[in-house]
């Protein structure tokens, strides 16, 4: 996580010497709110990759070895359905309300699934945590 | 340390098989599903553009109609910028930044797998439009107002390539934002920012312009979405359309570069390979990318010199500026070649094919970046060869240069040379035969987007080397097919490391395990943890040999 922020950061502020130019010199207000849009999101990212790491992600240097265990996941049928069930709806808007409806009722499905795909993959790190003995190593 | 979880109620039919196959939420398995499907449609776009240089091999065919053409080249477009190009820049990333910068999955692998499964039915909505009466979308690929409202291209094929859009472009965020995560997260113990590879650089910057430009362009659709199937006059008259034209072209000159960045990057880390030497330059590298990106986030404006609604000399400087950062990228390639131990393999003449082919596209670019000069060259035939030039004969030849280059490590199988080769000659002429005529054209008056053109004396000959050449650049990618289905079925086993890699991905097996890496990473000090390693045992043994000789 050390340094993760840091190119965000450095990035929007380019961005922002331009978006300050692009204010000066055209005035437009599109111009300016697209620009300002994306600047939001970098440093969006950044500020919430630093307070999740604690600062951690502003400090220079690389970063530490992880000291606590994690489950990835392997497969999930839950994210699959999520997307189709997402496309479903959207393509139901021209195609038919009936499959907006159907999507949506996969789309909550799909939500559940994943809801149960996380506490299995938070019981299996608590069980290898467990085998560890004190979870750390 | 990170266990892999078993899959929901332990049933292991859930991560093998088909099943498995498009729900496993292993980078790998995402980033190969996304390569393979944008392939595809690379094939499909490729279709479309041999039927119109069918079309205009001779000035008054009648292969198709005016209605025909309007649809093929929005479909053209579309599927090569939506769902190919881009895509498959985001496929290699998804693929190969977890292994370069030592991290055993991708952050959010759900979100990854979520958005790859949008992107994939956006695709296929996209292209669902020509199973219907009004034929698909047929208003380019940017489909300008007024030309796209409901009252000049009515049907539902048009708000099904809306709605592509929409997803597609979502689908995209998704993934972006989930390397993006990845690579401020899940970087390995030692891997600090400037350690990172050439190509896991080019990949950051060009997730930067997915999550900040590509998100305008879901707004700019939906907007128009709604104008379409409810009436409300959202973008209307001049102000309307320049508005959209604002809105469309900060995702639509941005997503040019996202196009360009990843492949850039390929060709850098194969050129660095294949030279037996560290990418010259590093740390200027890495600020040209961070600067070329945010100014590739405030040249939009150029698309529009013509309109009367830009601020010609502000997006003209701006454009301009571009050939600073681009210039240190090509002093960085030529610095590298300087002192080389050059090795001449597919994918170092594919990479060095892609900064000449680029150079071209970057050149006429210079030319354009001009508004007196746009205004001659504006909706002609130069434009399309200049914009062949760097997504066609850039970015196509930096893909395959990284195909080639990593080929053995996704698959534990060489690609033939010879055939690689051939393929390399086969679509450089193909290329050149197909884009060069163009510019010819173009200043000649040539305009884009037309199914007929008058008899002018040059135009059909041109047209016609033209079209050959379209049929010339579809060999070299059914040689390449060849060479995949060869390479695959009588597979020479190419180790781990075939090329003496410089970076973390050439650690680990080839392919590479569920988690990445079974053996403990090499201690990582620079941006080519592995080639440290070998100068420092190549150090070692030097140090031996003078001991002995002195005893």
């Amino acid at each position: 996580m050390r340094g993760g922020s840091i190119p965000l950061l450095i990035w929007g502020v380019l961005l922002g010497l331009l978006m300050a130019t692009n204010w000066v010199w055209t005035g437009d207000s599109i111009q300016f709110g697209s620009l300002a849009f994306a600047i939001l999101v970098i440093w969006l990212g950044a500020g919430l990759a630093a307070v999740f790491s604690r600062r951690e992600s502003l400090r220079r240097g690389p970063p530490k070895p992880r000291l606590t265990r994690e489950a990835i996941p392997t497969s999930s049928l839950g994210a699959a359905l999520l997307g189709v069930s997402s496309a479903a709806i959207l393509f139901g808007l021209t195609f038919g309300s009936f499959l907006v409806l159907m999507g949506g009722g996969l789309f909550v499905a799909s939500l559940g699934l994943i809801v149960r795909e996380h506490r299995h993959q938070r019981r299996a790190r608590l069980t290898a945590t467990e085998r560890d003995g004190s979870g750390r190593f | 340390m990170a266990i892999q979880a078993p899959p929901l109620g332990s049933s292991p039919s859930r991560s093998s098989g088909w099943l498995g196959a498009f729900t496993s939420t292993d980078h790998k398995r995402i980033g190969l599903n996304l390569g393979i499907a944008s392939f595809v449609f690379f094939l499909l776009g490729g279709a479309f553009a041999l039927a119109m240089r069918t079309q205009l091999a001779s000035d008054n065919s009648s292969f198709m109609s005016n209605g025909t053409y309007n649809d093929m080249f929005t479909m053209h477009g579309s599927t090569m910028i939506y769902l190919f190009v881009t895509p498959m820049a985001i496929a290699m990333a998804m693929y190969l930044v977890p292994l370069q910068i030592g991290a055993v999955s991708i952050s959010a692998p759900r979100i990854a797998l979520t958005g790859f499964w949008v992107w994939l039915c956006g695709g296929l909505t996209m292209e669902s439009g020509w199973l219907t009466d009004s034929g698909p979308g047929r208003a380019g690929w940017f489909s300008y107002i007024p030309l796209s409202n409901a009252a000049n291209t009515p049907g539902i094929g048009q708000n099904l390539w809306i709605l592509g859009v929409i997803m597609a472009v979502a689908g995209m965020i998704l993934m972006g934002g989930c390397v993006l995560a990845t690579i401020m997260r899940r970087r390995a113990p030692g891997m600090s920012v400037l350690r990172m590879s050439m190509f896991t650089w080019t990949a950051l910057v060009s997730v930067f312009m997915v999550v900040g430009a590509f998100p305008v362009l879901i707004v700019a659709m939906a907007l128009l979405f709604i104008q379409r199937t409810t009436g409300m006059q959202i973008y209307s008259g001049f102000s309307g359309a320049i508005d959209y034209q604002n809105l469309f072209w900060f995702f639509g000159h941005p997503v040019v570069y996202v196009m360009f960045f990843p492949y850039l990057g390929a060709a850098a880390e194969a050129i660095a390979t294949n030279s037996r030497k560290k990418w010259f330059g590093y740390h200027a590298f890495v600020m040209s990318m961070m600067s070329f990106a945010a100014l590739s986030m405030t040249v939009w404006g150029h698309h529009m010199f013509i309109t009367g609604g830009s601020f010609n000399e502000y997006f003209a400087f701006t454009s301009t500026m571009l050939v600073i950062p681009a210039g240190i990228e090509y002093f960085d390639m030529a610095g590298t070649l300087i002192g080389g131990s050059l090795v001449l393999r597919c994918s170092m003449l594919f990479a060095l094919t892609f900064f000449i082919q680029f150079l071209i596209g970057g050149l006429s670019g210079i030319w354009v970046a001009s508004p007196v000069l746009d205004y001659q060259a504006n909706d002609t035939y130069f434009v399309i060869a200049h914009f062949h030039y760097t997504l066609f004969a850039g970015s196509i030849f930096g893909f395959f240069a990284g195909v080639y280059h990593w080929f053995p490590k996704v698959t534990g199988a060489l690609l033939r040379e010879r055939l690689g080769k051939l393929q390399l000659a086969v679509m450089i002429i193909g290329t050149n035969m197909t884009f060069f005529p163009m510019f010819i054209l173009g200043r000649e008056g040539m305009p884009r987007r037309i199914a007929r053109y008058p008899q002018q004396p040059g135009w059909q000959p041109l047209n016609l080397v033209s079209s050959i050449g379209a049929g010339i650049i579809a060999l070299g990618v059914l040689i390449f097919l060849v060479n995949v289905l060869v390479s695959l079925t009588r597979r020479q086993v190419s180790g781990d490391d075939p090329w003496e890699g410089q970076t973390l991905e050439w650690a680990t097996t080839s392919p590479p395990p569920p988690l990445n890496f079974e053996r403990p990473l090499p201690p990582i000090k620079s941006y080519t943890p592995l080639l440290d390693l070998r100068h420092e045992a190549q150090d070692e043994a030097r140090e031996r040999d003078r001991q002995e000789a002195r005893a």
